[in-house]
């Protein structure tokens, strides 16, 4: 089942000075098995949504539904138990590397499958593999989470929620101080987990990263949903007044429309896509 | 977060605006005067039922709401519990008032005395929070530390550290909210994989509280860390001379309620001591 927001407002500290309302009426849906990438500028409730899905917050106004949760605003018409859709929503915190706690890494990895009712031993099993995953080795199973280098630490943060299989995975600006080689296996990791089946929710500011994998973007502003499309499509438009960067790739073929060389947009993807374009218009012109 | 209660809340009211060393000393006054002891009855809760006046006028301009002021007495329920037991339990020698009830079996004896003794430590008590909460809610926490430390100045000589403890508390105070929020952010991450914080076996909740409470450690050891290294790169020297960014500089309405607030001190000092006065309006049977 998809997941709607419908008319979601929500505010932080109500009827206090320090009020805030952070969400102003979103509404939107993402379909089952998309990989869908948040963007907008900072402060504007890009992590406040993504806790709805996971019922960490719940709306002050309006209602999100994810499979057959309901997170209503309302407490009549909220799903009981709702803690429950935590088990199906695996939420990737700014910062996981914080959240570690446990003298192993591997006993920290299968704290959540643990806790959403795994044995043990297949707790630890689903531990390991998910460590394999993220491309730690054996050697990383025993030692201590602290000694770890602060990209390490991030992997085993996101192993801890892979290890449970979430249907859904939220990550909220997981290259956020990552060198590129980093920030392209991890992303790589999420395009992986997406072909297995999982909807994917992405936080970033990387536009780059957008335009690779997302198949849909959202731009979120003051608290609403401004803009709703497929990449392609928006990165031609004029983003700087969400305070977005046009991707290096486009913004190329900006420049080459600009002196006279115009292009498709819509057949532009990745650098492959746009050599053959352009190995195209060369063809017509000769 | 839930806003808590004593905390200071951002109003741009007279109250304050004014100079946080004024307010520390005319609040202390109007603490002390609180404790003072009369002889009579009448004279007691006349001055008490006045300075609770005057408080709910310095709570109405620091634009305190009332369910705030209820929320914090909330917690004196048990204490009115606990002193109306005490002060029955107690005997009380010399009665002003008829008896209330007795046990004979017991010879036990309560006079409507005991019931007056604990009003009025309930009232005083109950000055004392909200005198707390004025000071609290209209002076930024640093500026109660500098001017704690401004009073502290002269005891350098002797050598007592006035900066560095002044230091150590504003401190502390600025990472309360830090440390608030980093708790909030750790609870919801492990809430994420699957803790539950409020329900559950206790061997469950003991392992919810560590995967809390390790994390909360790290990030403030790490912040602590941080912060030293940030204040020697910057030089920092607790024995240097130093100027400051924020001069306070006492302008004339700090001096007017200073100088009210010790008025209202001295008055009721006077009061308090003069016969003439603490004896006002004896009943018969409190002469003795
Ligand atoms: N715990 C909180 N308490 C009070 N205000 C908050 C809290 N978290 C976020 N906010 C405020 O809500 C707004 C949206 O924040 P957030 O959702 O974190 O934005 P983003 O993730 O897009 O940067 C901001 O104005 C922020 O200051
Ligand atoms: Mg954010």
């Amino acid at each position: 089942m998809p997941i709607t927001f419908s008319n979601v407002f929500y505010t932080y500290n109500p009827k206090t000075p320090l009020e805030n309302a952070a969400l102003n009426g979103v509404d939107l849906t993402i379909e089952d098995g998309s990989f869908t990438a948040i963007v907008g500028r900072t402060g504007s409730g890009k992590s406040t949504m993504v806790q709805m899905i996971n019922a960490l917050l719940s709306p002050s106004q309006g209602e999100v539904v994810v499979n057959e949760f309901i997170n209503a605003a309302d407490k009549k018409k909220r799903t009981k138990k709702l803690y429950k859709v935590r088990g199906q929503v695996g939420l990737v915190f700014q910062f996981p590397e914080y959240q570690l706690f446990a003298d192993t890494v591997e006993k920290d990895v299968a704290f959540a499958p643990k806790n959403f009712g795994l044995k043990e031993e297949e707790a630890l099993e689903e531990a390991h593999k998910a460590l394999r995953e993220v491309g730690l080795d054996e050697s990383f199973d025993k030692r201590s989470p602290f000694e770890l280098s602060g990209g390490e630490k991030r992997r085993v943060a996101i192993a801890g929620i892979l290890a449970f299989h979430p249907n859904i995975l939220v990550v909220d600006e997981p290259t956020a101080g990552l060198d590129p080689r980093g920030a392209f296996q991890m992303m790589e990791l999420f395009e992986k987990v997406h072909k297995a089946g999982t909807t994917v929710i992405l936080v970033t500011h990387d536009m780059n990263i957008v335009l690779r994998y997302a198949d849909r973007v959202l731009v979120v502003d003051n608290g609403k949903i401004v803009r709703s499309s497929d990449p392609e499509t928006l990165f031609f438009e004029d983003i700087e007044k969400y305070s977005l960067e046009t991707p290096l790739l486009y913004s190329f073929v900006k420049g080459l429309s600009k002196r006279g060389f115009p292009l498709d947009p819509g057949k532009i993807h990745d650098v492959d896509s746009l050599a053959a374009e352009i190995a195209a218009k060369k063809g017509d012109k000769r | 977060m839930k806003f808590s209660l004593g905390r200071y809340v951002p109003y741009d009211s007279l109250i304050h605006r004014i100079d946080p060393r004024a307010k520390l000393l005319a609040i202390l006054f109007l603490m002390i005067c609180i404790f003072f002891p009369y002889q009579s009855w009448a004279m007691t809760f006349a001055v008490d039922g006045a300075i609770f006046l005057l408080l709910v006028v310095l709570l109405y301009m620091t634009r305190t709401k009332i369910v705030d002021i209820l929320r914090s007495l909330k917690s004196l329920w048990f204490m009115i519990i606990f002193l109306l037991l005490i002060y029955c339990l107690i005997p009380t020698t010399e009665p002003t008032f008829p008896l209330a009830f007795e046990v004979a079996a017991w010879n036990w004896r309560v006079y409507w005395d005991s019931f007056l003794q604990a009003a009025k430590i309930l009232l005083r008590l109950m000055m004392m929070i909200e005198l707390t909460m004025v000071l609290t809610s209209s002076t930024k926490p640093l500026d109660l530390t500098f001017a704690l430390e401004w009073y502290m100045t002269p005891l350098k000589v002797i050598h007592f550290p006035a900066h560095e403890i002044a230091m150590i508390i504003s401190i502390a105070i600025r990472f309360i909210p830090t440390l608030l929020e980093d708790t909030s952010r750790i609870m919801k991450s492990q809430e994420s994989r699957g803790v539950s914080f409020s329900h559950g076996r206790i061997s469950k909740r003991v392992v919810s509280l560590t995967s809390l409470i390790i994390p909360l450690f790290v990030s403030a050891f790490m912040r602590s860390d941080e912060l030293a290294n940030a204040m020697e790169c910057r030089g920092y020297d607790p024995r240097g001379n130093r100027t400051r960014y924020r001069l306070l500089k006492a302008k004339w309405y700090d001096w007017v309620f200073l100088l009210f607030c010790a008025a209202v001190f001295g008055v009721l000092l006077w009061f308090s001591i003069d016969p003439r006065f603490n004896a006002l309006l004896l009943f018969p049977a409190e002469v003795h």
